[in-house]
Order: C-alpha cells, then structure tokens, then sequence
C-alpha cells in the first residue's frame, strides 16, 4: 500500500514540469468539471470567430461542418453555415491562405488550430491567454524583452518568449456579429474561440465522460461484489 | 428429468477425458490455473503477478484494434490517430484504454518487481524467475518506447531521436547500427514502418516469456510475506476459489482508478508537445520521455560523459539479474532484515528523486541530485554483500 501511494505521487512529477514555460492565469470554462457540457450558443459564437477570423491564416483540418452536429446543430442548420462560406458540410475547414503566400508574410505556416488546445500546456487557458495577451505598452514590453520586440514578430504577454509571428488577430471589438446579439469585446470573442477550440480538440470529451460515470458506477458494484464474494470463500482460512 | 441431466452430465465427462487423453491441456490449464497450490498467508502485494497478466492481455486487445485503423507512415499517422479518436466507432475509447493502459501496465509491474525486492522473491530458488521477470520487463519498454513513437508527435520523433542515438556510443560499429536501425540517416519513414512491426509482434514475445516465468513460478511456488519455505499441506490452498476470488476483488481495485483516467483525464499522463505533428526541423525545449522511463533517464543524463551515462543506464537494469548473487543473506523477506528494510525504502524513495531528476531539465541542481541519487542507485547494489554479512536478522518463525 505504502508503495501506490509512493507511485501515485511519482505521477505527479511529470505533470509538474509540463506546465513550464510562461505561465497562464486560470478561467472558468463552460466545460468543465462534473456539469460542464459543450453549449451549442458558444461553440456557435466560437465557431463565428473562427471561421471569419482565425480560417483566414488557419485551417481546422479535421473539423468539418457534419461535425457539429455532434454539438447540437442540426443538419438544416450546417447546411445554411456551410452554404454562407461556400463549402459542402462535409469539407474541411481548410484556409484560403496557401502555404507559399503564408511564409512569404509570416515566415512560417501558420499551425493547424484543431488540435492546439491539446497540444499546448493549459489548454483553453492558454489560447485565451495568448488571444489577450498582446499588448503596445512600451513599459509592458521593456520589461519582458528590453532587447526590443524582434523584426516583424509582435509582443505577447503569454506565448513563450513573448514574441510572436502572428499579428494580434483580435484587434479590436464587433470584429464579428454573433446571432445571439451576444457583445463581441475582445475578451467574449477569445473565450469564445478558445472553448470552440476545446471542442475541436477533443469533441468526444462528453460522450466519454458520460459513458465514464456509468463505468465507475458498475466498478464500484463490481467490486463491493468481488470482495463479499472473496471474504465469503477464504471465511474458513486462517491466513497466519 | 433427473435421469436426463445426469446423462448430459457423463457425456460431457466423456467427452472431456476422450479430448484430454488426445491433448492434455484442458487438464494443464487445470493444473496450472485452478489447482496450483499456493501459500494461504500471501497478502495483496501478491495480487500484482496476475493484474500484470491481465494488463498486458488488455494491451494485446486494445492494440489489435487500434492496428487496424493505424497508419504507419510518416504522411499519415498523425492523421491515423487522430481518424481513430475523431471518426472509429469506439476509437477514442480504445485509444484511451491502450494509452493509460501502457502507464498503468508500468505502475503494476514496478509495483510487482517492488514486491519482489522487499520479500526477497529473487532468492535461491527463484534466481530464474526473477530473471525471466526482468526480460520481460525490458521486453516491456522496448515495446513502450517504439509504442509511444507511433502517434508520430514531437516528443515521438525526438525521442526517438534520442533514445536510438545512444547507440551510437557502441565502440567502431555504433553509429552504423543506428542508421541500420533507423534505416536512413536519421528518424523517418523506415524507421516508423518498423517500429509499428516490432511493436506489434514484442507483445506476443512477452506473452511467451511470461509463460516462462510461470512455469518457472510453479516449479518451485510463491514465495511468501515470510519468506520462508513452508513444509505443511495445510499451509497451501488451492489458487482457484482462493486467489480467483481474491484476485478479482484486486482486479476491481484496479479497475476503478484505471477507468477514471481512460475517462476523466487520458491526457494526464502524456505530454501536450506530443499532439504537435512531428516536425524534424524543430526541436521540443525539452525532451522528455515517458513517465515511466524517467528514472533511467535521469541515470542516463546524471553523467557529463555520454558512453558511461548510456552504460549506467542500462547497467541500473543489467544489475537487476545479478541481485540473487549479490545479496548472499540466507533471510528473504526484509520483515527479518532491520538494515535490508530500510535501504528498501530508501531505494524505493530514490528511485523517485531519479524520476524527478527525469523530468526535470539536466541543469544545474538537478544534475547534482541526479548524480546524488545515481551513485545511491548502484551503492545500493554495491552495499548488499556487507548487509548480507554484517546484518543481524530477527527470528525467523519456523512456521506461517
């Protein structure tokens, strides 16, 4: 027993270590914990930003329209998103930009954004942190690059090494207009796409959890059965 | 209706000795799975042997279906996984299972192995087991190693990058093997194609070597908590209702954390830079490699000269084998031993501080602790003969 509880606080260090790097501050999001689920308003809100802003550099390769049904939206409804940009429900996500003109104005392709939440530490926390965290206040700058912001990168509170080749795309609010009459401030249009992110890196998080919660419940049963069983049969034996 | 059942009853009897008379195993799996006579005083510790067992089953099944969707190919892999989790039915799930599964495999058999020091399992008559036990451990993490290569992510090709450069260090021939074993001049293609190959087939090697061990296990039977050899009929039960039962309950046990990660937090034990597309232009900040490698990796990087870092490293699992020889004490279980005791756990928390080391970054006081902790890994070894003959062992009962 002595030796789990050892283990189990092994498990721990390499956790401890992938959080390096800048560190991000903590938001609440719609999805967590035990009554978090994806709401079809932000995703919706969230799918609004990353289709008019973020899919003009980025795609999102392995999302397609069919695929928010898995969120809510019905088939009518995919039809009529797919149609106002053209695009059949069941093609990718795929940016305008093509890799040549992509490096030509930014030195390098801009990354895939459907897997990001995963692929970096703190997840949505991070997406919205780097989303918020530009800034042009030259004491802000100075403190965190007093070598000055490199050639054609921009200053950012949060992207490790605080200097990043993408221009701030949030720039300033109502960059969009949500169908729910939702404000688009910086701030909404940033959680927004950071959950709708999520989402995208992890779309069966839901259907894994539920399904999760009936699992452990029959364990428990399972296993309450297995150690009457087992007390009932060794009744008789005397261990020492 | 009575006269009937009985009749049913004495063909299937029948039938059951014409087969056994032709092919014994029905009867051998018997023998070896009901009727195995096992001490009545093993505790829980014991209950890790057949979760390890069951583990690697789960792993052989999870696996199989995952190979059937899986693409190893440099251009497709990332997109293969990402197919499985996103458009197989069930895909997330038994990628899931196949992923933790791998951790907690490790975690049963650390614990196993553990189980093994501490009651002197690895003595005199055991010396066989216990080596069959450390081959398929290595078997274990050459599979784990080419396993975590396949999703094709950063950490993936680095650290397969890494981990395969270290045999560079062969004296005249070393950095010939590596492009042998890459099949290129660097981590590609080739190198994935083949690592999907021996990842698939490894697990049935150890399937074999594990029916080695039992065999070995039998021969002689378990040890005990006691470690003592035990001389009196009564003193045994049979494995079946016994151990069944009670390895079920353990089974359960098991079950429960095990299904909260594959659920609640899959990722927890991976590292994010490894959903990145491999990308051998760009190199991680840092490499890591699995949780479960790190103690060893902490050996390795502990000493600034590469060729005796690569030799401590894997001499911190080689000298595993020589253990029945190095600790000469007649006594087997540390229940006996006061000074054996306490360098257990002395080892047991080192062996922590190495993984630690592991994860750390190999600079500063990192680099000082890991090279603390790795002349105590081998002192440890080193100290055992003098334990052995200066140690005064408590009274030892005659009797479980």
């Amino acid at each position: 027993m002595k030796n789990l509880l050892l283990l189990a606080a092994f498990l721990i260090t390499p956790l401890a270590h992938a959080g390096g790097g800048v560190e991000v501050p903590q938001e609440k999001w719609s999805f967590q914990g035990l009554q978090g689920k994806w709401d079809k308003d932000e995703i919706y809100r969230g799918y609004t930003v990353a289709t008019q802003v973020c899919l003009a550099c980025h795609s999102f390769k392995y999302i397609n329209h069919r695929s928010l049904m898995r969120v809510g939206f019905t088939e009518a409804e995919v039809q009529t998103l797919a149609k106002a940009l053209n695009m059949d429900i069941n093609a990718k996500l795929i940016s305008a930009l093509d890799e040549a003109s992509a490096k030509e104005t930014y030195g390098k392709i801009p990354p895939d954004l459907s897997m990001m939440n995963k692929a970096r530490a703190g997840g949505a926390d991070y997406s919205h942190a780097v989303l918020v965290g530009y800034s042009e206040d030259p004491e802000l700058i100075k403190h965190y690059l007093p070598e000055g912001v490199p050639q054609g990168a921009h200053f950012n509170k949060y992207f490790p090494g605080h200097a990043i080749a993408m221009p701030n795309p949030l720039s300033g609010p109502d960059m969009v207009t949500y169908h729910d009459g939702t404000s688009a401030t910086v701030d909404q249009m940033s959680r927004d796409v950071s959950t709708f992110m999520q989402w995208t890196a992890e779309p069966e998080r839901f259907e894994r959890q539920h399904l999760g919660v009936y699992v452990l419940i029959y364990l428990f049963i399972f296993t309450i059965l297995a150690f009457l069983t087992k007390r009932a049969i060794w009744k008789d034996i005397k261990k020492h | 209706m009575g006269h009937h059942h009985k009749a049913v009853e004495q063909d299937i009897r029948n039938t059951y000795r014409w087969f056994d008379d032709r092919l014994p195993l029905l009867s051998f799996l018997k023998e070896h799975l009901a009727d195995y006579q096992a001490p009545r005083n093993l505790n829980y510790m014991w209950n890790f042997g057949s979760l390890a067992g069951i583990a690697l089953i789960l792993q052989i099944l999870t696996g199989l279906f995952l190979a059937m969707h899986y693409k190893p190919d440099v251009n497709m892999a990332y997109d293969s996984v990402q197919h499985i989790m996103r458009n197989v039915e069930w895909g997330w799930l038994i990628r899931n299972l196949h992923m933790v599964g791998a951790s907690f495999f490790f975690i049963v058999v650390y614990i196993h192995i553990g189980r093994g020091l501490y009651y002197g399992s690895y003595k005199s008559p055991r010396e066989v087991l216990w080596g069959l036990g450390l081959v398929i451990f290595l078997l274990m993490m050459a599979t784990a190693f080419m396993g975590y290569v396949l999703p094709w992510g950063q950490m993936s090709y680095w650290g397969a990058t890494v981990i395969t450069n270290l045999l560079s260090v062969i004296p005249f021939f070393g950095p010939d093997i590596v492009v042998w074993l890459w099949g290129g001049y660097s981590v590609g293609d080739p190198t994935l194609t083949r690592f999907y190959a021996i990842h698939f087939v490894l697990p049935f090697v150890i399937v074999g070597v594990v029916i080695l061990h039992v065999w070995a296990l039998h021969l002689h039977g378990s040890n005990n908590p006691k470690g003592i050899d035990l001389t009196k009929q009564s003193d045994y039960i049979p494995f079946h209702p016994y151990y069944t039962t009670k390895d079920v309950f353990g089974l359960g046990v098991y079950l429960i954390p095990f299904t909260f990660m594959v659920f609640f937090l899959p990722e927890y034990l991976g590292h994010p830079d490894n959903y990145i597309p491999a990308n051998p232009l760009v190199t991680p900040a840092h490499i890591v490699p699995e949780w479960y490698f790190l103690p060893f990796y902490a050996i390795l990087r502990a000493i600034p000269i590469k060729e005796l870092g690569v030799l401590a490293m894997f001499g911190s699992i080689l000298i595993m084998f020589v253990l029945p020889w190095l600790d000469r004490s007649k006594v087997r279980s540390a229940r006996f031993r006061p000074i054996y005791k306490q360098m257990f756990w002395l080892f047991v928390a080192n062996f922590f501080v190495l993984g630690w080391c592991g994860a750390m970054p190999a600079e500063g006081i990192y680099v000082t602790i890991s090279q603390v902790a790795t002349t105590f890994y081998f002192a440890f070894f080193a100290l055992l003969p003098l334990i052995a003959k200066y140690e005064k062992p408590h009274p030892i009962p005659a009797t479980i």
